[in-house]
């Protein structure tokens, strides 16, 4: 069985211990060298050519992100596998944008990490579980909007422009020389037919029919 | 009772005329007391000089007729008796060439027959017994009123009457055309010197109204918080006196003013320290518990999961176990509190990253449907302050919604517009009556309004019972903003 060389990059000492004392412990996997920092990192990873790399995210010179391009340019063919405490999607978004392969929040490490080491290597993607929904829900279809905006009256359509625009609806009353409950009136009735229930929903709509173009 | 019933009246009339001459300005007051004055003064002149003058020479005329009847009678004498009507004739002829305000003269004999005339068309009637004299009297004058104007008729009887009665009638004709001339003549004195007066008191007016209406300007100026301006001392009277007194009025309040804005410009700067010291004591707490304690708990999971990896006793496995489970939710809730303490997304990703998260957390926790738009931050990153205050904005806006508004939908728009950043916190709650709500206890709306202002950002609510409740924070963006959303008006597509 071939033996997978892994290089832990954290600066944290006793983590470092702990994680070299439970990858050893597998008979397939192997760690070769640790880095605290990502300039150490980067030398480590050309010098060993590691198959994988476990990268946490903040280090005590700078982001594990900002490193992510430099150790694959060091070693292209490594896998680097997040192993980190943020739970933010945006973190995620930014790891696999910059060319990781798979994510691991710390606190699920001890359940987690030795079957995200083992898919990663295979050449498979690994995310925190919890993760991939908050991920998907971008790809899921967005309640869609009923009626189209050509269905709205003149004044709706002047109104909701400006509501999408961001104005108060005192604004609106006095650029349209209407009272602002009128400009309520219109509002709700322009929701309404456009399937609307907020103002951010609005807003988004609005962006995806491109109807708020510069002047 | 009845003195009363006219005092009153008195004083309603009184009322009456002073809402008129109170609403006219000073200039027209001056100015009407002087033509008034004026124009009174030269027509009571005019009039008693009218009066003076008719008198005198009405007078004067009827000395002059008797004169002239007497002179005519002394001359008639001689003629009467011997009865020459050539001499009697010539001589009212030559009476008459040397009085040219003669009008007529004629000589009636003893028996009452006129014997001469000077009335070459036939004699008047009537004027015969207008003025009939007696042997008596020394002469007899009656004014009468003819169609040339008032004549003198004056009889002197001749020879004491034995021969005859001598009457002249002299016109008063020169009299009314020198009262004429008197009288235009003090016309126009009269509006001569109204002009005059008319100049005077207009330089009067300037004089006294300048000043005043300067005072009046600066007084607007000091109401509008405008204590800068001060008025010029143009005289050494009362109204100077009040120009020295505003004038210090104005310097006392823009001294306060300036003390004013210098304690709250220290205040402003105090809280803003004290923000800042507390922002940056939470993400130092957040990052030490991150940083520190977690790596040691995570470590301390991984070396459960080793110890377990290597023992086969199902005794000691379950309880790695058990301590695993303990360890991961301690990790859990640390995560969640450095998260509330300050979410290091918002240092590391943004603004736009820490709101997502932010409402992803409140939607879990609450239930409430928030919808969440920010189309014009994508990805950038805004001033480190700005992005702190627009996040805990947010996050105490939302607070407010969960905990107040009762509502089913809450909607995050951040949008920029005009080289501003506009966050919009929408609720489809039951609302307030955004009047009624000032001072202590408002939801912690102070705090928001606190926050912005110290940004130059200000908190607009729009809020109704029943209604939901809408708050606008604006804030200005640095110049080094993009150009393309500045000052665009935005028109609707298609």
């Amino acid at each position: 069985m071939p033996v997978n060389r892994i290089l832990l990059v954290d600066d944290h000492a006793v983590l470092r211990a702990g994680l070299r004392l439970l990858l050893d412990a597998q008979s397939d996997l192997h760690v070769v060298g640790e880095a605290e920092d990502s300039r150490t990192a980067a030398m480590q990873v050309a010098a060993l050519q590691p198959d994988l790399i476990l990268l946490d995210l903040s280090l005590t010179n700078g982001s594990g992100l900002a490193a992510i391009p430099s150790l694959r340019a060091a070693a292209p063919h490594a896998r680097i596998l997040v192993l980190t405490m943020h739970d933010d999607e945006g973190y995620v978004r930014q790891a696999l944008a910059a060319g990781a392969h798979g994510y691991v929040l710390k606190r699920a490490a001890d359940a987690e990490l030795i079957a995200a080491i083992r898919a990663v290597l295979r050449g498979e993607m690994y995310i925190h579980p919890a993760l991939t929904r908050r991920l998907l829900e971008d790809l899921l279809p967005q309640t869609p909007p009923v009626s189209p905006w050509e269905s709205l009256s003149e004044r709706e359509r002047e109104v909701l422009a400006l509501v999408a625009r961001g104005y108060t609806a005192a604004e609106i009353a006095a650029q349209l020389n209407l009272s602002p409950k009128t400009v309520e009136t219109y509002r709700t009735r322009g929701m309404e037919k456009l399937g609307l229930r907020s103002r951010a929903a609005l807003v988004q709509f609005a962006l995806d029919h491109n109807l708020l173009t510069p002047a | 009772m009845n003195t009363m019933r006219v005092s009153h009246r008195l004083k309603r009339w009184a009322t009456a005329i002073w809402q008129v001459i109170g609403a006219v300005n000073i200039r027209a007051k001056i100015l009407g007391i002087v033509l008034g004055l004026v124009v009174l003064m030269g027509v009571a002149a005019t009039i008693e000089v009218r009066l003076l003058l008719d008198q005198t020479l009405t007078t004067q005329a009827r000395e002059h007729s008797v004169a002239v009847a007497r002179d005519v009678a002394a001359r008639a004498t001689d003629l009467t008796l011997m009865r020459d009507y050539y001499g009697l004739f010539r001589l009212l002829r030559d009476t008459q060439a040397n009085n040219p305000d003669l009008r007529y003269a004629f000589v009636i004999d003893s028996e009452g027959a006129i014997i001469a005339h000077t009335f070459g068309a036939g004699f008047p009637a009537g004027l015969y017994d207008a003025n009939i004299v007696t042997s008596n009297e020394h002469h007899r004058s009656v004014l009468l009123a003819t169609d040339e104007g008032d004549v003198w008729d004056t009889a002197v009887p001749i020879f004491d009457g034995r021969a005859g009665v001598a009457r002249v009638g002299l016109s008063l004709a020169a009299r009314e055309q020198t009262v004429a001339a008197v009288t235009s003549q003090l016309l126009i004195t009269t509006i001569m010197a109204a002009a005059i007066g008319i100049t005077a008191a207009a330089l009067l007016t300037w004089i006294l109204t300048r000043p005043i209406l300067q005072l009046v300007e600066l007084t607007k100026a000091v109401t509008g918080g405008d204590f800068s301006r001060r008025a010029q001392r143009w005289a050494d009277d009362e109204i100077g006196a009040l120009t020295d007194a505003l004038n210090a009025m104005s310097d006392a309040l823009a001294q306060a003013e300036r003390e004013r804005a210098e304690r709250e410009q220290m205040r402003a700067q105090y809280v803003t320290r004290i923000i800042a010291a507390q922002e940056e004591e939470r993400k130092r707490i957040a990052r030490e518990l991150h940083d520190s304690t977690s790596q040691a708990l995570t470590s301390l999971l991984i070396g459960l999961r080793s110890l377990a990896d290597r023992h086969r006793s199902p005794d000691l496995r379950r309880q790695v176990d058990d301590l695993r489970g303990i360890v991961g939710q301690v990790l859990h809730d640390l995560h969640a509190l450095a998260r509330q303490l300050r979410p290091s997304v918002l240092d590391d990703l943004g603004l736009a990253a820490a709101i997502q998260r932010y409402v992803a957390d409140c939607r879990a926790r609450s239930g409430l449907t928030i919808d969440l738009a920010m189309p014009d931050l994508n990805g950038e990153r805004l001033d480190p302050a700005l992005e702190t205050a627009l996040y805990r904005i947010v996050q105490e806006a939302l607070t407010n919604v969960i905990r107040h508004a009762h509502a089913t939908t809450a909607s995050i728009v951040i949008e920029r517009r005009d080289g501003r950043l506009r966050a919009i916190i929408e609720d489809n709650g039951c609302g307030f009556d955004p009047a009624a709500l000032r001072g202590d206890g408002d939801l912690g709306l102070n705090g928001i309004r606190e926050r912005a202002a110290l940004l130059n950002g200000h908190l607009i609510i729009e809020s109704a019972p029943g209604n939901g409740t809408t708050l606008y924070v604006e804030f200005p963006l640095l110049a080094s903003a993009e150009e393309s959303y500045a000052c665009e008006p935005y028109s609707v597509g298609r």
